[in-house]
């Protein structure tokens, strides 16, 4: 059907050549992705190098690269930045740790599989701005149930001000955001589990190996395409991770460590109306994006190479 | 999928593979019945130390304060259209982009693949401003399309892909064999490719409206006007007057959470498998 005009003696109508088809097929998509995402993410880089402040709105005009020098000087946006990093390392790492266990669990035949599914699916079906809002209440000094548990289990005499105290704020929200997405690591992982062959557990079984052999030297190798899969979007996800610690800020005022960069391009545009240098941080969250898929990219095709 | 047999366990086994399954049912669901108790505590329960556990009777009066005290039943019309428009025009859209990527003879089909996934990885607090001055200028705040039409864009790659990777699934031969009895492509695409891909249609379908369902900050920002709020900013309307009215939160929550554990409670099975089978995104 390459043949730009294909007339068949049975159908009159002129049928299309492929490359009209595909145009066609392609329009809806292109004119919703460039009609509503392309402009405003134009606009983004435009305005990075322009000033633009509502609060000072007689200081406007183009600046070039000035906002990016004012931002590499920003203690705050290093913090961000840190915080960011920081947090992207931890939660990412321990979304893997939780997940590839649950997606074990969840791999297991039996009567309780569909309960196990939902359970699975519930953290991910979540809306985020509704888990930090479950996690605040969780973590609660004075009525939260994880004081009481620890309390009770004798790990700790008093409550602990989890959300007002500096380090502890920062473990809270990480145990929220792994519980928000270990699942996500699971489904991809269960994915890669359910297209594992019976025949090569079993082989490895017959050799006499032990089941934490079983899974280190032969399931976990057979995995390593849909947990590539699943770092780069968790990493994605993680770097630009903005409902979480949004939720957590309104709970724990003046908390600095759980400034991601996300929350503070957020207060720079909406709560200081700096529009042109929230544009600024804007393209440098991207930046990080695109260098996180690009050395992802780049591992996964020496990966298929080697 | 593969059954395997219990024969061959030993206790141990069967003991770590039950407490393996128990720390998956009672750590996903856990943080939602601790909403539950919660919203049918009174506020004088919920100041005991240690924390009483279980509430003394079923008060139901938390859940009635929801939709008293903030129009909830309007911000779940509201999300209800919303996500569901979304979805449809997100899918629209792409079921045909996808099956030109999957199937057609394409020339520049790995720019147009990586172009979709570029359009992916921009953040969307970063679209935020941009796109409020477009929805201002195109006079759509306040209006179900200021939603609609950022979701269905923002969405439409993960749909995209996880629709390549079902077209990609589906042997070439029976649309060949389709189109040998004389059928047109495009007959081919809706009479023998659409219903064979039914299952990957639903799996992202069901991811767009989740995603659309979920979203908060542009649904915080473009539409102000309490009519106008979705679910998801509704839940964080519930303000008291010195401290977080938390049974009152929790019930806002809870019904706010219910259709989505409905909805994955239903669809389950081919959520995971569909999930699974194509590509995912948090």
């Amino acid at each position: 059907m390459t043949t730009p005009n294909p007339t068949p003696a049975r159908r009159p109508r002129r049928e299309p050549s492929e490359a009209q088809l595909a145009a066609l097929l392609l329009l809806p998509a292109a004119a919703l992705l460039l009609g509503v995402l392309l402009f405003p993410m134009l606009t983004t880089f435009r305005d990075s190098l322009y000033l633009n402040k509502l609060t000072e709105p007689w200081l406007t005009g183009f600046v070039g690269l000035k906002q990016y020098a004012q931002m590499l000087e920003d203690p705050r946006f290093g913090q961000a930045l840190r915080n960011t990093l920081f947090f992207g390392v931890m939660t990412v790492g321990g979304s893997f740790l939780v997940g590839i266990p649950m997606a074990l669990a969840a791999h297991l035949p039996g009567r309780t599989r569909g309960l196990a599914r939902v359970a699975l699916l519930l953290p991910w079906a979540m809306p985020p701005v509704i888990t930090g809002l479950i996690f605040a209440w969780l973590f609660n000094a004075q009525y939260g149930v994880f004081n009481d548990l620890l309390v009770r289990a004798g790990l700790i005499d008093e409550p602990l001000r989890w959300l007002s105290t500096p380090g502890l704020s920062v473990l809270a929200m990480v145990v929220t955001i792994v519980w928000k997405t270990s699942s996500f690591v699971a489904l991809i992982v269960l994915g890669g589990l359910q297209g594992i062959p019976k025949e090569m557990i079993e082989a490895a079984q017959v050799d006499g190996a032990t089941p934490t052999q079983t899974f280190f030297r032969v399931i976990l190798p057979l995995l390593a395409p849909s947990l590539a899969v699943a770092f780069i979007f968790r990493t994605i996800s993680a770097v630009q991770v903005f409902d979480i610690p949004y939720t957590f800020i309104q709970q724990a005022p003046a908390q600095g460590l759980l400034e991601t960069l996300g929350v503070y391009i957020y207060r720079t545009g909406i709560e200081f109306l700096d529009f042109g240098y929230a544009a600024t941080l804007s393209v440098a969250l991207f930046a990080l994006s695109l260098a996180v898929t690009a050395v992802y990219v780049r591992f996964v095709r020496d990966g298929a190479n080697s | 999928m593969e059954e395997q047999t219990h024969e061959n366990l030993s206790p141990a086994q069967r003991l770590g593979r039950a407490a393996a399954l128990a720390a998956l049912i009672v750590g996903g669901f856990f943080p939602f019945i601790w909403m539950l108790l919660t919203s049918l505590k009174t506020e004088g329960e919920l100041q005991k130390f240690p924390v009483q556990y279980l509430p003394s009777k079923l008060d139901f009066s938390n859940y009635a304060r929801v939709f008293s005290e903030q129009p909830f039943a309007q911000f779940f019309f509201n999300s209800l259209t919303v996500s569901l428009l979304s979805t449809v025009l997100c899918i629209a859209a792409a079921v045909p982009a996808a099956y030109a990527l999957a199937r057609l003879n394409l020339r520049g089909r790995g720019l147009l693949m990586t172009a979709v996934v570029a359009f992916s990885m921009f953040p969307v607090v970063s679209l935020l401003i941009p796109l409020f001055r477009l929805m201002r200028g195109a006079n759509l705040l306040n209006t179900y399309p200021a939603l609609i039409l950022p979701y269905a864009a923002l969405s439409l790659p993960i749909g995209i892909l996880t629709l390549v990777a079902f077209f990609s699934a589906i042997p070439r031969d029976l649309e060949s064999a389709a189109m040998v009895d004389g059928t047109t492509r495009v007959g081919a695409l809706t009479r023998v490719v659409l219903p064979l891909s039914a299952p990957g249609v639903v799996t992202a379908a069901l991811l767009v409206f989740v995603n659309s369902w979920n979203e908060f900050l542009l649904a915080l920002s473009f539409n102000t006007k309490l009519s106008m709020r979705t679910v998801s900013v509704g839940v964080t309307l519930y303000q008291g007057e010195f401290a977080f009215p938390w049974p009152l939160i929790a019930a806002a929550v809870v019904v706010a959470t219910v259709p989505l554990v409905l909805l994955i409670a239903i669809f389950q099975k081919r959520f995971v498998s569909g999930l699974t089978a194509g590509g995912v995104k948090a």
